[in-house]
């Protein structure tokens, strides 16, 4: 059964027939603000935060699609827009090919018996008044499926999924168990519904290191026993890499890499990808690739700079970047990224802007006096 | 994966009501001044529910004299043990008829405005947007009422009846009651497993009866007990002020007509018990609310 | 000792007067030299309902002048709790025992009074949320001059531009000075509150897990600049943080804590190539680790089991437990510290690591232990 464990370790690959559970296509969630009073009297444009602005995702059944970034790049807002928490305000959810963005009543119900989520915070997302017979056993009260006797059975069965022993601690509280004991209940409770895609939004992030690959691990043998598909969204990028088959890097709203999960890892090619590999400390300093100081801050999603959304931060920037923003091409296979190094056609179409190359460094960010000397180790 | 047969089918339990209650009771029972202000309370019950058969003499009865003349502001007497009031009535069992008032008001105006509050304050906090703003500012509203011009003039339109004065407290107590659940809604609303709850489909009845109640119940609770004393106080006040009903004895009637016939100085045995009482009523009230205030709030703890 | 050149180019126009005696007080900071730290038999003790907590037994390990010691360990371990008792930010209720030298002075267990003057000037600490260093209703520039006038006997003009001069080595323009700390970012508040470590060259630094709260790139640039003040400036340092590979980039010594004690500390090669104690084996094949293209991925392990109650300790190993090596003798008595090289560890099979790492590596090793995470 274990065998994600085995020195040689690979995913099932998944064939390109695959009928995809979940597809978003050019999904946006873009929040409204509250203006004031002034700016609604005078007709003034009511400020939107872009949090999810234009994405095409697709995960598969058994597949595990991993997404990677920083806060606010819209990660979370993805997640919880194909749970339906956030209401997509532009594009599609499809599940299994039927349209669910804008369902309601009972159908946006049956949708929610079939897409679960699991939370980060593992001390807050269980009510600490109940037991954890009655936590797992709640969907099964909200969808009104079965009698006592036969959610106890499938409470049992949940819990049995995750390896928690159901007799000791279906009557417990959650304050008896530990971090990764809690996380494992609240996976418990995504599954009593038998639901076909989840969402884990940073489910090991508040755990200690020593145990979260047990809880990474259920992830992936649950579902590949249970035909999942599974969106992992980390700003965590080496866990990323443990057990996801393909991986998508965000970026104030917008995916700016894609591609199988190796080879994202071992070579990325997109700038802010690139920097957020060589952000992740190594065992042996001289590991390290060349960390580039980025400029300045991310820009707000509620003033989205014109042209490449990286480009007030990356150290390759041209006068092309600034003005034309790339779109996610396809590169090297099955890779696509959203960048004017890789992509040609920008280029072609505004010749008199000058083009980024690879490693050619356009402006430095002020590193202040302090910054490392490059290359040099403590001794 | 093996295939679990459940031998016994029982339902999920998990702590029922009367458990909950049992256990906040057992807390509450290890501060000291607490176990003192549920004593008087419990007291108090006891004596309200029995007064009418441990009160010596009926309270309105005029009392006579061996030579048949009435027996006024007589002080505390084998006889009456309280002495009698300037009508001759026996201090005593007006004192102990005061008791069921006392309690009746109380009880019935808390539970009256911790509904009203409750319901306003879940509603508002729950749902937000125009129902908040709509009903935070009909509680607005109610809040700059002044509380006692406004029972006076109540009192005056509708007449002195113990409906009334319940009604006028009613309608006046529940304003603050509302803002303070309200926010512990709030809090409580925001929480991951009411999200992760929406999420997975459930109702808004679901969340509310499940997930906001029993979080809040003791938020409820402690205001509850606060408005006991609140309303035994009012009514307490407006009967003082001559504002209450003229057909039940109360503590502050009692007052009231030791003050109006001038022997408010004088007849110390007429004036002491129902103060003492009203009192020691409030005072049990607030030692109950604080220790389990003291319970639920870890900060409050002394380490 | 490195001092630093500064250019001081600043448009502020000052007195000469002024000039003279910011140059006296950066010349009176900058000879402040390296601070050595040690600390011996540290335990701190908490009083609370349920009787007393143990939350850190017996702690010693030294902080070599101008180095970085890295405390490595997880939630319930003690490194916080250690770094609180050095800086005297622990509430009345705990009891704390042993001593910690600075430069020869003991450093646990001082007034009120005392405490002030050694805070900031000769310990600093750089906490991990900086909203907890940093007022809210006053400017940056105006607290980082209250603490060096707290020590030193400048005018406002003359501290200001030292805070200037703090600001420019962090990278942040000098004119936000005036701004307040919720106008800043976490990253730039984190790089503030180092700026205000730094304002009065203290010897010794205690940085409290700075970038757990922070996004990987900002983390990456905090530590950069925390490596450049280790170079530059020539400060001792400890290091709380619970992510090995970040003491392996940036320590040279480490102390590793399990469950409120030492476990293993030394050389941090040392400790991180070839660890002798079993948490740390198993703390290091936790961390996942970048793959290499055409290589089966590393195996992930998990310890299995959770950190012993420090309400009451067991009376052997507090890691027998969890540990895969255990025999009665571990959960029996306690390990004592034993000394290989420049590193020690307390576990009473110091003699067998190098079996025990290679069987560490190994997940199916760390399922066998009975406890259950």
């Amino acid at each position: 059964m274990n065998t994600l464990m085995t020195s040689d370790h690979r995913r099932p690959t998944i064939s390109d027939h695959t009928s995809p559970v979940v597809v978003a296509r050019d999904l946006k969630t873009h929040f409204q603000m509250s203006a004031g009073i002034f700016a609604a009297l005078t007709g003034g444009a009511v400020p939107t935060a872009k949090a999810l602005d234009g994405v095409d995702l697709r995960i598969r059944e058994k597949e595990i699609v991993g997404l990677v970034g920083e806060s606010g790049c819209g990660k979370s807002t993805l997640g919880m827009s194909l749970v339906r928490m956030y209401q997509p305000t532009h594009g599609q959810i499809l599940y299994r090919g039927e349209d669910v963005t804008k369902v309601e009543g009972r159908r946006l119900k049956d949708y929610r018996r079939h897409a679960q989520i699991i939370f980060q915070d593992p001390y807050s997302s269980l009510n600490p008044r109940l037991t954890i017979g009655q936590i797992i056993e709640e969907p099964l009260i909200i969808h009104g499926l079965g009698n006592a006797a036969e959610r106890r059975q499938k409470v049992v069965r949940a819990l049995d999924l995750v390896r928690i022993p159901a007799k000791d601690n279906i009557d417990r509280y959650p304050s008896d168990l530990s971090g990764g004991q809690r996380q494992r209940i609240a996976i418990a409770r995504a599954l009593v519904l038998e639901p076909k895609f989840i969402v884990a939004d940073e489910p090991v992030s508040m755990l200690d290191v020593s145990i979260q690959a047990s809880v990474l691990e259920l992830l992936d043998e649950l579902s590949r026993e249970l035909g999942l598909a599974v969106l992992y969204i980390s700003h965590d990028i080496a866990t990323v890499g443990y057990i996801c088959d393909h991986v998508a890097v965000m970026y104030l709203g917008r995916i700016v890499e894609e591609g199988k999960a190796e080879d994202i890892l071992s070579e990325p090619l997109h700038p802010y990808t690139q920097r957020l590999m060589a952000a992740i400390p190594r065992m042996d300093l001289a590991d390290a690739p060349q960390r580039h100081e980025l400029k300045g801050d991310v820009p707000s999603p509620m003033a989205i700079p014109p042209g490449c959304r990286f480009a007030s931060r990356c150290p390759y920037a041209t006068e092309l970047c600034h003005a034309v923003e790339p779109d996610l091409a396809a590169c090297l296979g099955t890779r696509k990224v959203r960048c004017h190094i890789h992509d040609d056609r920008a280029a072609a179409e505004y010749p008199h802007l000058r083009r980024p190359k690879q490693d050619q460094v356009t402006e430095m960010a002020d590193l202040g006096v302090l910054a490392e000397v490059a290359g040099s180790r403590h001794g | 994966m093996s295939q679990i047969i459940v031998s016994d089918a029982d339902p999920i339990k998990g702590r029922s009501v009367l458990g909950a209650m049992g256990q906040s009771l057992r807390m509450l029972m290890t501060d000291n001044f607490a176990v003192v202000g549920v004593s008087v309370l419990l007291a108090f019950a006891v004596i309200a529910i029995a007064a009418p058969w441990i009160a010596p003499y009926e309270p309105f009865k005029a009392m006579m004299t061996e030579s048949g003349r009435l027996n006024r502001l007589d002080p505390p007497s084998s006889l009456h043990l309280l002495g009698t009031t300037s009508f001759g009535n026996d201090v005593l069992s007006q004192f102990l008829h005061g008791f069921r008032v006392a309690l009746l008001v109380g009880l019935v105006a808390a539970i009256a405005v911790g509904l009203i509050s409750t319901i306003f304050g879940v509603l508002s906090g729950y749902f937000g947007g125009y129902v908040d703003d709509a009903l935070m500012r009909l509680t607005d509203i109610a809040l700059s009422i002044p509380t006692l011009p406004f029972s006076i003039v109540a009192v005056a339109l509708l007449g002195p009846s113990i409906e009334n004065i319940i009604l006028v407290i009613t309608v006046l107590f529940w304003r603050n009651g509302a803002r303070i659940i309200r926010s512990a809604v709030l809090t409580e609303r925001e929480r991951v497993y009411v999200k992760w709850a929406r999420a997975a489909g459930a109702s808004h009845f679901h969340i509310i009866t499940r997930h906001i109640l029993p979080n809040i119940i003791r938020v409820v609770f402690l205001w509850v007990t606060m408005s006991v004393a609140f309303a035994v106080l009012t009514e307490a006040s407006l009967s003082f002020l001559g504002l209450g009903d003229p057909t039940v004895i109360s503590w502050g009637q009692m007052l009231n007509t030791a003050f109006s016939s001038g022997n408010l100085r004088t007849a110390w045995w007429w004036v002491i018990p129902p103060s003492l009482a009203l009192v020691m009523l409030v005072s049990s009230l607030y030692l109950i609310g604080r220790a389990y205030e003291e319970q639920t709030n870890p900060r409050l703890r002394r380490r | 000792m490195a001092s630093l050149a500064l250019d001081r180019s600043s448009p502020r126009r000052m007195s000469e007067a002024n000039r003279h005696e910011l140059a006296e007080l950066n010349h009176r900071l900058e000879a402040k030299p390296a601070a050595r730290l040690k600390v011996e038999n540290l335990s701190v003790t908490y009083a609370t309902e349920r009787g007393p907590f143990y939350a850190v037994d017996d702690v010693s390990f030294e902080v070599r002048p101008a180095t970085n010691l890295g405390l490595v360990g997880e939630s319930g371990c003690g490194k916080s709790t250690v770094v609180k008792a050095l800086m005297g930010l622990q509430p009345d209720t705990a009891w704390v025992g042993g001593q910690a030298l600075l430069d020869g002075d003991n450093i646990l267990g001082l007034g009120e009074r005392a405490l002030q003057q050694i805070r900031w000037s000769r310990i600093s600490l750089i906490t991990q949320s900086a909203m907890n260093s940093l007022d809210p209703v006053y400017c940056i520039g105006d607290q980082i001059i209250e603490a060096i006038r707290a020590h030193e006997r400048v005018s406002k003009s003359v501290a200001w531009a030292r805070a200037e001069d703090m600001f420019a080595l962090v990278g942040l323009p000098a004119s936000r000075l005036f701004e307040f700390p919720h106008q800043f970012s976490g990253g730039m508040r984190q790089r503030t509150v180092i700026a205000m470590a730094l304002a009065l060259n203290a010897g010794m630094l205690l940085a409290d897990e700075p970038t757990t709260a922070l996004d990987p790139i900002m983390q990456s640039q905090i530590m950069s600049r925390i490596r450049g003040i280790h170079e530059q400036m020539r400060r001792s340092m400890i290091l709380v943080t619970h992510d090995i590979a970040v003491v392996a980039e940036t320590c040279e010594d480490t102390v590793v804590m399990y469950a409120g004690q030492v476990a293993e500390k030394g050389p941090t090669n040392d400790v991180l190539k070839l660890p002798l104690h079993p948490y740390t084996m198993g703390l290091q094949n936790a961390f996942p680790r970048l793959p290499v293209r055409g290589e089966p991925r590393q195996p992930l392990i998990s310890i299995p089991g959770v950190v012993p109650n420090l309400h009451t300790p067991p009376k052997g190993c507090r890691f027998a437990g969890r540990c895969p090596f255990a025999t009665d003798k571990c959960h029996s008595e306690p390990p004592p510290l034993v000394q290989v090289g420049h590193q020690s560890a307390t576990c009473h099979y110091v003699d067998r690591a190098a079996e025990f790492r290679v069987l560490a590596a190994q997940p199916n090793t760390w399922r066998k232990t009975k406890a259950e995470a």
